[in-house]
């Protein structure tokens, strides 16, 4: 770690939420432009960046089931049956 | 087996707690309403024949990514189509509290949240997982273990390969609450704003569920990668023997039990 990591997060939990915040685009445009120059010149926070962004694509990748066809078509018939109150 | 049917009642599903949906449209493109979703609806005028339209082409627009995140909260299909089932049911019956053009998605989604609590988690017989408050310190622990420096590149590759099952595996095995926030951050792309609105807890709590989460999940997935990493190394000093010996997945196995083991202790 080098001292310019300080720049983003104090100690290394502060520095993966902020990189969290990054990913989430939760951080102000200046936090945003610092955490980016940042990471530009720091192997270090720049290979904690890369293991979050391939943790979330696999996490995105493993989570993304299709429904089953029959499940749309039996949640048609059931909301035909359902009468909305009146005056709504 | 159908759902048990809880009157609305017991818990207003959407008039308990006022959510401002509207506020909710935030440039996150994940979470951009439809573009049919036309936000000029008439809905005094609305006949029920045209609202039902109106639901089954924008609302079961979603019933993939429902129906995703219901197998993350119940773990099997069956349980998960009957509450995908049951959200939307009453997400019709609710729907002329949805004002057209906000932000629908979001909307199914605590309609989805509400159903599962009310519905499942009550009458689940498993025990359940730790909650948020008791995640036990040795958990936490072997996560901040899990930096990126103690890895090596062969597990970060065998990290991106991970099998689909693993990485469930992964996520199932972090607490509820955890699991809920890091899955609609993190595949579902919702910003921490509408997440609370979701699971209606203050955006604090959001972000904190998500760092614990985080944590656990990536020292969960960087031990499945390690073994897997390991694995290659000597399948290659095996030679041809090496191709085999990777496709075993009985380390994984071993280790998830090994982790409930040490959970029970």
């Amino acid at each position: 770690m080098s001292e310019d990591c300080q720049k983003i997060g104090d100690c290394e939990d502060a520095r993966i939420q902020r990189l969290y915040e990054y990913l989430d685009g939760a951080l102000t445009h200046q936090d945003l432009e610092e955490v980016k120059n940042h990471l530009g010149e720091c192997t270090d926070c720049s290979h904690e960046y890369d293991l979050e962004c391939i943790i979330r694509s696999v996490v995105k990748r493993s989570c993304s089931e299709k429904a089953p066809s029959t499940l749309k078509v039996s949640i048609m018939a059931r909301i035909s049956e359902i009468k909305v109150e009146a005056g709504h | 087996m159908a759902p048990a049917v809880v009157s609305l009642a017991e818990r207003p599903l959407l008039t308990d707690r006022a959510v401002d949906w509207q506020a909710m449209d935030t440039k996150d493109t994940a979470s951009v309403p439809a573009a049919h979703d036309n936000p000029d609806v008439d809905l005094a005028s609305e006949s029920d024949g045209a609202r039902r339209m109106r639901f089954e082409r924008d609302a079961l627009e979603y019933v993939d990514q429902l129906y995703s995140a219901a197998m993350r909260m119940t773990r099997n299909p069956q349980d998960a189509e009957d509450l995908v089932q049951e959200a939307f049911t009453k997400a019709y019956s609710s729907f002329h509290q949805y004002k057209p053009g906000t932000n629908l998605k979001a909307w199914l989604y605590r309609i989805l949240t509400n159903t599962y609590i009310n519905l499942y988690r009550k009458r689940q017989r498993q025990p359940q997982q730790a909650a948020t408050d008791t995640v036990e310190d040795w958990q936490m622990a072997q996560a901040a273990e899990h930096t990126s420096s103690g890895l090596r590149s062969a597990e970060t590759e065998a990290l991106d390969h991970l099998p689909d099952s693993d990485v469930k595996d992964a996520l199932q095995s972090i607490p509820e609450e955890f699991r809920l926030a890091v899955y609609f951050a993190d595949v579902e792309g919702f910003a921490y704003k509408e997440i609370a609105g979701i699971l209606d807890i203050p955006i604090g709590t959001v972000m904190s569920r998500l760092h614990r989460g985080r944590k656990l999940l990536r020292g969960l997935l960087t031990d499945y990668a390690r073994d897997r990493g390991i694995k290659v190394d000597r399948a290659g000093k095996k030679g041809p023997q090496g191709a085999k010996n990777q496709k075993s997945t009985t380390t994984t196995t071993d280790h998830t039990t090994d982790t409930d083991k040490e959970a029970g202790r």
